[in-house]
């Protein structure tokens, strides 16, 4: 029966989580900023936490959590600051294809290393990207181009690449970036936000991927690639909603306490209104996310458009939200005394990384009137 | 555990009240729209099959004493089986014979007597209807403002005023009235009466004509001297007494919001549906599969979709707090002021993609002159916004 009470497993971690995001991670966040790296002493006990590994499998000494429990924590978490979240090294996005393919062989052979040196993996998807070509070459594959920029890739050990090559063929390959000479990374000049999430873009010069290095191809692959996609989408839609709830709450508080005028200025309803729809907003995100998470863990056919549809929104909220935020602590809002001007910045950062609003939107609407998913979603 | 699955019961009251309206309602919508009524007959027949409008579900009733061990779920059914039935046609949903919005103060302010007596009547032999009274020409969203007087006199009240905007108020049988004993005394000087039909001095003075809604009767109702015995009191004279401190008229007036807004939003989730569906369709068989017009239509789509999944979930939320007897007043504004104001939007984007065509003789015109409403009434999309506004404010102790 429709309900939307957390379980009690939840409601620990959730606990937890949101003690941590307040006590630890709110209060360094500027300074991971600055830093551009997650101090690795927090780093450390969000490990000892288990909260590096919520999508990782067991055999991966992950908890291995079903999405509708980590998108709760997740949002916990971000409630501190989306922009240290970024920064957390590990198995970050490509979290989801171990989780996948726990047991996939050539994956095994690092699992040491992995696990107990602490590696980092970035995820890289090709797909529809024209800037950057993968090659069929002498039983294996030549990568050329600059990618667009990468979470995690100036630091990360390991690269997990989703794309096709030149003959459509779907590919799932795995690099290890020190053994590439002819791979760099293009630190670039990032400002605007997620600062310390290890953003660069990789350029590829005849990069040799040879064929054990495949982790799948062809309709293996594809299948892959769409299980991959819509997990890692929803994970990061349901950080979205956690900074969403920060810029409510620290938006509600100043305005309660901020005087103008002669009075609070939450007495004014071009404020109070605007906190009512900041609070509607970030519950109509959160419930779209929730849901997607469910379908997803259930493997129904129509999750992977409502995690589309999360999305969507989780951006579109986040950005209002968080402009929102700024927009009531005025002057206040706009100089790094406060957080607001960084989580405005951030959510930006986080909206440009993971998918056009646009292109999400109508990619939607097309599966809609191609039929089929309207019973489930809409009736 | 969180879940938006539907139980098989759910899922059956579902089923069951969309294939009344597919099949009972629909047929009759624009035929009852230019007719400006929705026709006796039809209103009989669907009375004798027990189809009636319940926009409440306080405890206490016997549907739920049965419930008592299991968790509640009349609200949660409430929403589901609405939004089903304003698909269909929401002027006709309004009309349905029942209580209406005045059943909802009956049940959790009446004395047990009174509810005996007022809310069994609606029985199959004739359709019958309650209504709510509280709107006044200078009394709306104010509605500590209330003029129409209630004079103590010996074994009961005289009523004296006017009141606006009635849905069903002409013809229905009982009508809850509220009336101040004492304009000074603002709120705590608020009663709430059961003012019945044929009653000395009662009258409808006009039944208003409309933008939308055409097929519901909105009437104005007038009170000349209008004496009401004191067993009408609603709650009787206790439940004023133990309350004595607080303004208890009026809030029987507030209290049945809690649980009716999220049945309005409900509505106007329905006609969104309805429209999304009917141009959804429409793309689906007449337009190109390619070229700038499907792609507008494909988002415009994506978006009335996304937002009538998104009103849907935050009234279920609202209702679940009230089935789980937890204070839900944000959410039933939150689901109330989301769901107004999307359902027009969703209207306004089936009618850009219609385009022309859309004027002429198409459900979604219709359903755009009907759903305004629906950020009206019930309190106002801003009134909505207060309601949550206050709820987030208060830990920080600023009333705003
Ligand atoms: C078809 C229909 C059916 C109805 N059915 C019923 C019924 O059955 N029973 C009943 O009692 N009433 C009924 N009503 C009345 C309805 O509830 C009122 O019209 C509504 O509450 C608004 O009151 P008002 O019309 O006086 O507008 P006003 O209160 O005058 O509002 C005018 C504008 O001012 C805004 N406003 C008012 N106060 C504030 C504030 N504090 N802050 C910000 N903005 C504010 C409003 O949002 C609105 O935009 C019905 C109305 C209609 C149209």
């Amino acid at each position: 029966m429709t309900s939307f009470l957390p379980t009690d497993e939840e409601k620990e971690f959730i606990h937890v989580a949101k003690d941590i995001a307040i006590d630890k991670i709110r209060p360094v966040a500027r300074e991971v900023e600055k830093n551009q790296v997650v101090d690795a002493f927090l780093v450390g006990e969000l490990d000892e936490l288990g909260f590096l590994a919520l999508e990782t499998p067991e055999n991966w000494e992950g908890i291995e959590l079903p999405l509708i429990t980590q998108v709760q924590i997740l949002q916990a978490l971000s409630y501190g600051d989306l922009g240290v979240i970024q920064g957390l090294p590990g198995l970050g996005d490509a979290a989801t294809l171990f989780r996948l393919c726990p047991d996939h062989p050539l994956l095994a052979t690092y699992k040491d290393d992995i696990i107990h040196s602490k590696k980092t993996v970035a995820l890289l998807d090709l797909t529809g990207n024209a800037t950057v070509t993968i090659e069929n070459k002498n039983d294996g594959w030549l990568i050329n181009g600059i990618t667009q920029p990468v979470r995690l890739a100036s630091f990360a050990d390991y690269i997990v690449v989703l794309g096709r090559d030149l003959d459509g063929l779907p590919l799932v390959m795995w690099v290890e970036v020190a053994e590439q000479q002819n791979l760099k990374v293009e630190f670039g000049d990032y400002r605007l936000g997620l600062l310390a999430s290890g953003l660069g873009k990789y350029e590829f010069e005849n990069v040799y991927v040879a064929e054990e290095l495949i982790l799948a191809s062809d309709e293996e692959a594809l299948q892959l690639i769409e299980k991959i996609r819509p997990r890692v989408q929803l994970l990061q839609a349901a950080k979205e909603v956690g900074l969403m709830e920060a810029a409510l709450d620290y938006a509600t508080e100043y305005t309660a306490g901020r005087k103008a005028f002669g009075q609070e200025i939450a007495k004014f309803q071009g404020v109070s209104f605007r906190i009512a729809d900041m609070a509607m907003e970030t519950r109509i995100a959160n419930h779209l996310v929730w849901q997607a998470a469910l379908e997803v863990d259930e493997d129904k056919a129509s999750a992977g458009g409502s995690v589309i549809r999360a999305l969507y929104r989780a951006h579109r909220s986040v950005r209002y939200v968080t402009d929102s935020a700024v927009q009531l602590l005025g002057g206040h809002g706009y100089v790094q005394e406060y957080p607001v001007e960084k989580w405005m910045r951030d959510a930006q950062a986080q909206v440009s990384l993971y998918g056009r609003e646009k292109e999400l939107l109508i990619q939607r609407g097309e599966q809609l009137i191609g039929g089929g998913t309207i019973g489930v979603n809409v009736r | 555990m969180i879940t938006y699955e539907l139980t098989e019961q759910q899922k059956q009251i579902k089923e069951l009240t969309h294939w009344f309206a597919e099949n009972e309602i629909r047929p009759i919508s624009l035929e009852a729209d230019r007719l400006g009524k929705v026709p006796d007959e039809w209103l009989d027949k669907v009375n004798k099959m027990g189809i009636q409008l319940n926009t409440s579900s306080f405890g206490g009733d016997n549907a739920n004493k049965k419930l008592a061990k299991k968790e509640r779920q009349g609200n949660r059914l409430g929403v589901i089986a609405t939004e089903e039935i304003a698909w269909g046609d929401p002027a006709i949903a309004l009309s349905l014979p029942g209580a209406g919005l005045g059943g909802p103060p009956i049940q959790s302010s009446g004395t047990a007597e009174q509810k005996q007596r007022f809310l069994s009547i609606f029985t199959k032999d004739e359709p019958r209807w309650g209504a709510y009274a509280l709107t006044e020409p200078e009394a709306g969203s104010d509605a500590s403002a209330v003029q129409t007087t209630a004079q103590k006199v010996d074994g009961g009240y005289v009523l004296n005023g006017q009141k606006i905007f009635i849905t069903n108020g002409g013809r229905a049988s009982w009508v809850v009235v509220f009336a101040t004993l004492d304009k000074s005394l603002g709120r705590a000087g608020q009663r709430a009466f059961v003012v019945e039909k044929g009653m000395k001095g009662f009258s409808c003075t006009k039944l208003v004509k409309k933008m939308g809604l055409r097929a519901n009767e909105t009437a104005e109702l007038l009170f000349e001297d209008c004496f009401i015995p004191d067993e009408n009191l609603l709650g009787g004279e206790e439940l004023y007494q133990t309350a004595a401190s607080k303004p208890s008229g009026f809030q029987v007036a507030m209290k049945t919001f809690d649980s009716t807004r999220p049945i309005v939003a409900a509505m106007a989730i329905g006609i969104a549906r309805a429209a999304y569906e009917y141009s959804i369709d429409l793309v689906r068989k007449e337009y190109p599969k390619i070229g700038r017009l499907y792609t507008i239509a494909a988002e415009l789509l994506a978006e009335a979709e996304q937002n009538i999944a998104a009103a849907r979930y935050l009234t279920w939320e609202a209702a679940w707090k009230a089935d789980i007897g937890v204070a839900n007043a944000k959410e039933a504004a939150m689901s109330k002021a989301f769901a107004g104001q999307m359902a027009l939007e969703v209207c306004v984007k089936c009618l850009e993609i219609l385009g022309p065509i859309g004027l002429d003789g198409h459900l979604v015109e219709k359903l755009y002159r009907d759903v305004k409403v629906f950020d009206i009434f019930e309190g106002t999309n801003q009134i909505q916004h207060l309601v949550i506004a206050r709820r987030q404010y208060a830990p920080y102790g600023v009333r705003v």
